[in-house]
């Protein structure tokens, strides 16, 4: 089980019109990894996330998600998914947003109230769990949306961009966590723009214009791009790329 | 029971939004309080102007008794007929005066000769009306009366507005019918045509538009609702999020539809209950059938407007589409004129609109009483638009959380 590949993706190709999102990008994620997405804005990791997710079909290549070809329904209840928008409701409290989820997952009342406390204690909400979520701040916004992808234990969740607007502190937090879950096993694959998130992760793949341009643990990439720290790195990578095209 | 936690998220919002609860709760209530106070299909105030120079006493050749009197005063009888609702009587002594006050507020001007009471009688003997008359007490035989030439009454309409015109027509013959049969029953040709109603109760205008106006305000609110609640759980991404947990699009529609086909249910309960208590609105029929006809409207509405919301990038774009639907449900349902009024070419276009239909229904419903059985054409037209805009918005679902 330990090598199960629970993302095996391609030679994903997608356009939007003229714009070529994903350009035959291949990708495979192990059971218990916790995957960083990394590169520029538009480089192709929202779209990346939402094929692989099954939200959006290629036009050329597969993904398969646990061993299912994606899209497939049976992958949903093992799935966690946390969209870059904060897709809450905002007209609900914190508690009823969790309650409907959990619902929708199929959760009986008393594990979403369980599983509520410890994720709420989790992106420290738990004295807001009463209030509309329309009063919460971005960053505690996104925390519910945080909170809301992980309620039915995932096995494997992609989030995009998980801690945007959130403070350091809370975001070591969160980070601490996603470790924790990876270590039970939870294949997590995370995107961010951040270095020190980036070193956390695993494994890193640089995405650039719909292309996985390299992809290694934190060091690998240091080596490979004989920088001392990911941000240059990451610069040079993106540099180099640049040129060549 | 995904369907019905959705149902319960999507009504639980709407209960939490004042503004909304105040467009379902109240907007039916305003519009039964101006459609039935402007839609009353009578008309008041109407202002006519009369030169009564009839002389008054109408006789007749008698075999028996020489020439009688019938009817004292015609004419005044007639004044004195008129509803005083509908009109607002001017009396002028000037015939030329009254015939050119008309245009300038001034609706119509009726100009009786000084003979119009033995006129009117004798032309009813002559047109061979009752040959025996009971006269104090005594059955008379009338004699056919010579034709004399006398001046005409005149009245002068003015037609700029057909439908105004058409009402004045109208009460001044309900006035002379009035006269005809309170004067002197003998001589009204009584047996000549005999109206029956098909119906118990006088059916007025008001009803006839009652159910329209219903089905009207449905439309509007639920297309409005659902367009919006659609567009802006895919705006806001929860479609996504709901479509990537494992409720399929089908179970997400599926508690769309209950959740707005409740709110239609109630609002149209809401609409007839004020519509009956404020304007008395005639409603023979039975409370199930309408509940059937307005859950199988509901449905079909809500399909359509979850497909204007599939077109729509935004909400604002969702009324400008609600519009395009609405604006032809007002024209060509039949709620306001009757769809044989309207030419071959755009009958189409009616059949083509899910209001016709529950208007239809609810009409044959509220007025006539009809029961399940004789609503089978428009309950299986509605079904019909309900089945397969549910598959439609499915697929459009589908296609929105996978889009956006």
């Amino acid at each position: 089980m330990a090598d199960e590949q629970v993302v095996r993706a391609e030679g994903l190709r997608k356009r939007f019109g003229k714009h070529v999102a994903l350009d035959g990008l291949s990708l495979s994620v192990p059971q218990g990894q916790l995957y960083g997405l990394a590169g520029p804005n538009g480089a192709g990791k929202t779209t990346l996330i939402r094929t692989l997710c099954g939200l959006l079909r290629p036009d050329e290549g597969e993904a398969r998600l646990l061993g299912w070809r994606m899209p497939n329904t049976r992958v949903r209840s093992q799935l966690g998914y946390m969209p870059q928008d904060f897709a809450v409701y905002d007209d609900l409290s914190v508690m009823q947003n969790l309650e409907f989820f959990g619902e929708l997952y199929s959760l009986r009342r008393a594990h979403v109230r369980e599983r509520a406390d410890e994720l709420l204690h989790l992106v420290q909400l738990s004295d807001r769990r009463r209030d509309r979520v329309g009063s919460l701040s971005g960053g505690m916004r996104r925390r519910v949306s945080l909170a809301i992808s992980l309620l039915h234990k995932p096995r494997l969740a992609f989030l995009d961009e998980p801690t945007a607007g959130v403070d350091p502190k809370l975001r070591r937090s969160f980070w601490d966590y996603f470790s924790a879950l990876a270590e039970q096993d939870v294949t997590l694959v995370v995107t961010t723009h951040l270095v020190e998130e980036a070193q956390r992760c695993h494994v890193v793949g640089f995405l650039m214009a719909g292309r996985l341009l390299t992809q290694g643990t934190p060091d690998e990439i240091l080596r490979e791009t004989g920088k001392t720290n990911l941000d240059d790195a990451f610069i040079e990578l993106q540099e180099r790329n640049e040129v060549k095209s | 029971m995904t369907s019905f936690a959705v149902m319960k998220n999507v009504l639980r919002r709407i209960v939490r939004d004042i503004r909304t609860m105040a467009l379902i709760v109240i907007l039916p209530l305003f519009f039964v309080l101006l459609y039935g106070n402007s839609f009353s299909g009578s008309y008041s105030d109407l202002e006519i102007v009369v030169v009564n120079a009839d002389n008054g006493l109408a006789s007749v050749r008698t075999a028996e008794l020489g020439r009688i009197t019938l009817a004292p005063h015609l004419a005044s009888a007639f004044v004195d007929a008129l509803d005083p609702k509908t009109f607002s009587v001017t009396t002028l002594d000037d015939a030329d005066a009254a015939l050119a006050s008309v245009g300038d507020g001034v609706w119509a001007a009726l100009v009786f000769p000084s003979s119009f009471s033995n006129t009117v009688v004798n032309e009813a003997v002559r047109a061979g009306g009752r040959t025996r008359v009971r006269f104090q007490g005594n059955t008379v035989t009338v004699l056919p009366s010579d034709r004399v030439d006398t001046p005409p009454t005149t009245l002068v309409v003015d037609d700029s507005n057909p439908l105004i015109a058409a009402a004045v027509l109208e009460a001044l013959n309900v006035a002379f019918a009035k006269v005809l049969a309170t004067q002197q029953s003998s001589l009204t040709a009584d047996s000549l045509l005999e109206v029956r109603p098909l119906y118990e109760g006088k059916i007025e205008m008001l009803d006839f538009t009652a159910p329209g106006i219903i089905g009207f305000a449905m439309t509007l609110i639920t297309i409005m609702l659902t367009a919006m609640a659609v567009v802006r759980e895919r705006t806001g991404g929860t479609l996504t999020r709901i479509l990537i947990a494992p409720a399929s699009a089908w179970q997400v529609t599926l508690g769309y539809t209950l959740a707005f086909s409740l709110i239609a249910i109630f609002q149209a309960a809401e609409l007839l209950i004020a519509s009956i208590l404020l304007f008395h609105i005639r409603f023979v029929g039975s409370p199930g059938a309408v509940v059937l006809v307005v859950f199988l409207f509901a449905v079909g509405l809500q399909g359509l407007a979850t497909l204007i919301s599939t077109l729509a990038k935004n909400e604002a774009q969702a009324m400008q589409f609600v519009l395009f639907l609405l604006i032809p449900s007002i024209m060509l349902s039949g709620v306001f004129w009757p769809l044989e009024s309207m030419p071959a070419a755009m009958r189409p276009f009616s059949y083509a609109i899910p209001l016709t239909y529950a208007n239809s229904a609810l009409r044959k419903v509220m007025l006539t009483g009809s029961g399940l059985g004789e609503l089978g054409f428009e309950l299986s037209v509605l079904g019909a638009i309900a089945l397969v805009t549910l598959v439609l918005s499915v697929l459009s679902m589908r296609r929105q959380a996978y889009t956006a």
